[in-house]
């Protein structure tokens, strides 16, 4: 099967032009923005090491953290734009220029895409000892409540998903941020704050142990770790779908059909059942598109989360 | 008889052949890393984390534990012997354990701060495994509330750690804070102090500032002083670890005071090793009837915070395996290594997986007692390190101090830090300003800023809210007792010293 694979990927290679044909030369360096031991940081090891036996060269991953992403974003920015060099992050690369305002590079105009190809769902959580199940249950108790919603720090993917929900439902609860996921997580099981946007492999395990109660799971469709909880859509807010994608982004400056090129490659390798078994253990669910759907997507999301940013008044 | 099930049950996972020779794997690496400066521990456990892909997820994390645990022992080495910490949580052990090797009891040290990690780590290992599955539940009764008053509490505390002058010390702790504002802003977004700089947007390198603060400036110290090794030749030889009588009898209660701080202080998410074995030193020094001994060569100067450091290695796998929640970045790995596998952490390990809870635990006797064992006959291989030639010696450690700068954030900015703050820390060298109360500044500063904004976001802007709520209120009557202590035994102190003075002249 695997060498069917190759030799597919020999032929497709063969017709894509001079440039994609002697890519890559050396070795591809996949940039993590965040620390290693994360869900997206295995993501990209396993990927290094099916895109290294794909490609005979080695693809080593990097991990680039901090500034909520943007450091290692930014470095790639500045990266020789060989296609050598590949950012591989989440939705922060959204969500975080909406609030970081220093940034001394432009997201928009010095990377672009070269394709998502994967996604966790979120989902609202409470503690379960507040007894509330559903989602209406939460917005009448919330309603005028001194409750706090935690997220997992400023301009993340759980920040803006948490602004989202709060707007929709028309509820005014303070919001106050943790350093990550973790922390967020056990403010919630303390009871500091009330209720809290994670992703659902963080928080299964918890609500299986009946330590949380889901209210809904921020998509259009449910989610087979947990079959029961209803999905936004289905509660009445189906504007609120947030999901932690994972992508990949090169400099600007690379060449078209070289984007093109990895892009036929990766999806390829992430759709092969092998790949598919390989993560399945981290709950990331494998999508792919191509590079026009993706631009699309990405400026539809930025468009959205700066006004959301605007409207609520966090970016200072 | 439950447990007792239990722990036969890990023990014959601990004793399989596989899992015994990748736990002395892990914890030969974990020594060598120690021992080795600037090569952190996160760094080496990141490098080898690709391996643990293949392994079997007890097996991988025996491993990685291995190393976790295996650098704290190793990190006295250095600390001891080059005055260089090995890892941040033997910053402290310097303060004594260099002086007792320039006093030519350098095995001496090496011995007992081998012993004392032993202890240590036995009694983190029996407290996680009589209370994993009951004292996760006290690490919720923390909120940012009382994480501020307990660093509060730190600070004040440690605040003693500086030797001579008060002032001095203070003005050490407060630049240490302002160092540590440096960066992104966590609750507003807003870069403070970056000068525009990318790399600064995460804020200074501890690792840059502790090997600059502490290496760099050391090794440039030792060049001004020339000479050969001044350590003896004789105290490389075995019998010459042979501690005294008087060495034991001192080092027993420090041992067990150590421990105690330490297992709690790692059980704390954000707290870990490093703060342990400050506070414990601080304690040691606050409680003796010698003071100025310390700093000086004082055996409970060592044995206190290398116990201290190990007990929290070891209990710092209580909130990440009961709770799923890593107090540091090290732990984060371990649990990355889980997830690899499919193993979700969280409240319901312990029995989805006792396999792998219980092998784990069991696997910590095994490690330990290997390091024991490795450790002892060892220790003259490394004194022995001493009789490199300094010009040889000295530009390897700086080496090895830029490459583990470099390896924690791989940004040239890190070693451009650590030459800056190798310069700085030769300056306050030469007008004796101490290095330690700057570096708990730097760690403790942030820390305490991000609790005290949540802890007013939470409370409304109502200050009473530290002495409302009755953890935090006890942690804060405690601060207040060791500082009207503080105050009064200084008086004593002055009053003593001027009573000296008086007599001789």
């Amino acid at each position: 099967m695997r060498k069917l694979l190759t030799a597919a990927a020999l032929m497709l290679g063969l017709t894509q032009g001079a440039l994609a044909a002697d890519y890559p030369s050396g070795t591809v360096t996949l940039v993590v923005p965040y620390s290693p031991g994360g869900n997206t940081d295995i993501f990209a090891r396993h990927l290094a090491t099916a895109l290294s036996e794909k490609w005979g060269q080695a693809v080593v991953v990097e991990n680039k953290p901090g500034g909520g992403s943007m450091v290692g974003t930014a470095y790639v920015s500045q990266a020789q734009p060989d296609g050598h060099t590949i950012l591989l992050t989440t939705s922060a690369f959204a969500t975080a220029p909406a609030v970081y305002k220093d940034l001394p590079f432009d997201p928009v105009t010095e990377m672009k895409p070269i394709g998502i190809v994967g996604y966790v769902a979120y989902i609202l959580i409470v503690n379960a000892d507040t007894g509330i199940k559903t989602l209406a249950e939460f917005v009448e108790k919330a309603k005028g409540s001194d409750m706090f919603a935690a997220t997992a720090g400023l301009g993340t993917t759980t920040h803006f998903g948490m602004e989202k929900f709060l707007s929709d439902a028309g509820l005014d609860l303070d919001i106050v941020h943790y350093k990550g996921g973790g922390p967020a997580m056990v403010a919630v099981l303390s009871k500091e704050a009330d209720v809290f946007d994670t992703s659902v492999p963080t928080a299964a395990d918890q609500i299986r142990a009946g330590k949380l109660n889901a209210l809904a799971v921020m998509d259009d469709r449910r989610v087979t770790a947990l079959p029961d909880v209803p999905t936004t859509t289905e509660a009445g807010y189906p504007d609120v779908q947030v999901r932690q994608w994972i992508g990949l982004f090169v400099p600007s400056a690379v060449p078209d059909e070289l984007v093109e090129f990895i892009n036929t490659e990766v999806n390829e390798l992430v759709l092969s059942p092998e790949f598919q078994a390989v993560v399945a253990p981290i709950d990331i669910n494998i999508e792919t598109s191509s590079v026009a759907e993706v631009n699309v997507r990405l400026s539809n999301e930025m468009a959205k989360w700066k006004k959301l940013a605007e409207e609520r008044g966090i970016s200072n | 008889m439950e447990l007792l099930g239990n722990l036969g049950m890990g023990l014959g996972v601990a004793l399989s052949l596989t899992n015994v020779f990748y736990c002395f794997l892990g914890a030969l690496l974990g020594t060598l890393v120690g021992v080795i400066p600037g090569v952190g521990v996160l760094a080496a456990i990141s490098m080898l984390f690709p391996l643990t892909f293949t392994l079997e997820p007890t097996t991988a994390l025996i491993m990685l534990a291995g190393i976790w645990y295996g650098t704290t022992y190793g990190g006295s080495t250095a600390s001891i012997l080059l005055n260089i910490p090995g890892t941040p949580a033997n910053a402290v052990t310097c303060l004594d354990g260099y002086p007792m090797a320039q006093q030519g009891r350098g095995g001496v040290a090496l011995f007992m701060t081998t012993v004392a990690s032993f202890f240590g780590a036995s009694v983190g290992v029996i407290l996680l495994m009589l209370f994993t599955p009951v004292i996760a539940s006290y690490a919720l009764k923390f909120g940012s509330a009382e994480y501020f008053s307990l660093m509060l509490m730190g600070l004040v505390a440690a605040s003693t750690i500086s030797d001579g002058s008060a002032i001095k010390g203070l003005a050490m702790v407060a630049l240490g804070i302002l160092f540590g504002l440096v960066g992104m802003d966590t609750q507003s977004a807003a870069a403070r102090f970056t000068f525009g700089s990318l790399g600064l947007l995460d804020g200074i390198s501890l690792i840059a500032l502790a090997m600059g603060v502490f290496g760099v400036a050391e090794v440039i110290m030792s060049i001004r002083r020339v000479g050969t090794s001044s350590i003896d030749p004789e105290s490389v030889k075995l019998k010459a670890i042979k501690p005294t009588r008087d060495d034991v009898r001192r080092s027993w209660m420090p041992m067990v005071r150590g421990s105690t701080m330490g297992s709690f202080f790692g059980t704390l998410p954000g707290t870990g090793p490093s703060i342990a074995a400050f506070l414990s030193y601080a304690v040691e020094k606050r409680i003796s009837k010698t003071p100025e001994r310390f700093g000086k060569g004082a055996i409970e100067g060592i044995m206190a915070p290398e116990a201290a450091n190990n007990a929290a290695d070891q209990t710092a796998f209580i909130p990440t395996l009961s709770l799923g929640v890593p107090g540091s970045a090290t732990m984060a790995l371990m649990l990355g290594a889980l997830m690899i596998h499919g193993i979700a952490p969280g409240p319901t390990l312990i029995t989805s997986q006792p396999q792998l809870f219980w092998g784990l635990i069991m696997s910590f006797w095994v490690g330990n007692v290997i390091l024991l064992i490795l450790n002892i006959p060892l220790i003259g291989v490394w004194v022995r390190m001493l009789m490199i030639p300094y010009h040889l010696l000295f530009p390897s450690v700086l080496l090895f101090i830029c490459i583990g700068a470099y390896s924690t954030t791989y940004n040239a900015l890190s070693v451009w830090q650590v030459c800056f703050f190798g310069v700085a820390g030769y300056a306050m060298r030469i007008f004796g300003f101490p290095g330690a109360p700057l570096l708990l500044g730097f760690v403790l500063g942030p820390l305490m800023e991000e609790h005290f904004r949540r802890a007013m976001v939470l409370s409304r802007g109502d200050f009473a809210t530290f002495f409302e709520r009755p953890v935090s209120a006890a942690i804060m009557a405690i601060t207040g007792g060791i500082l009207i202590w503080g105050i009064w035994t200084s008086n004593k102190l002055r009053k003593r010293r001027a009573e000296e003075l008086a007599r001789e002249t």
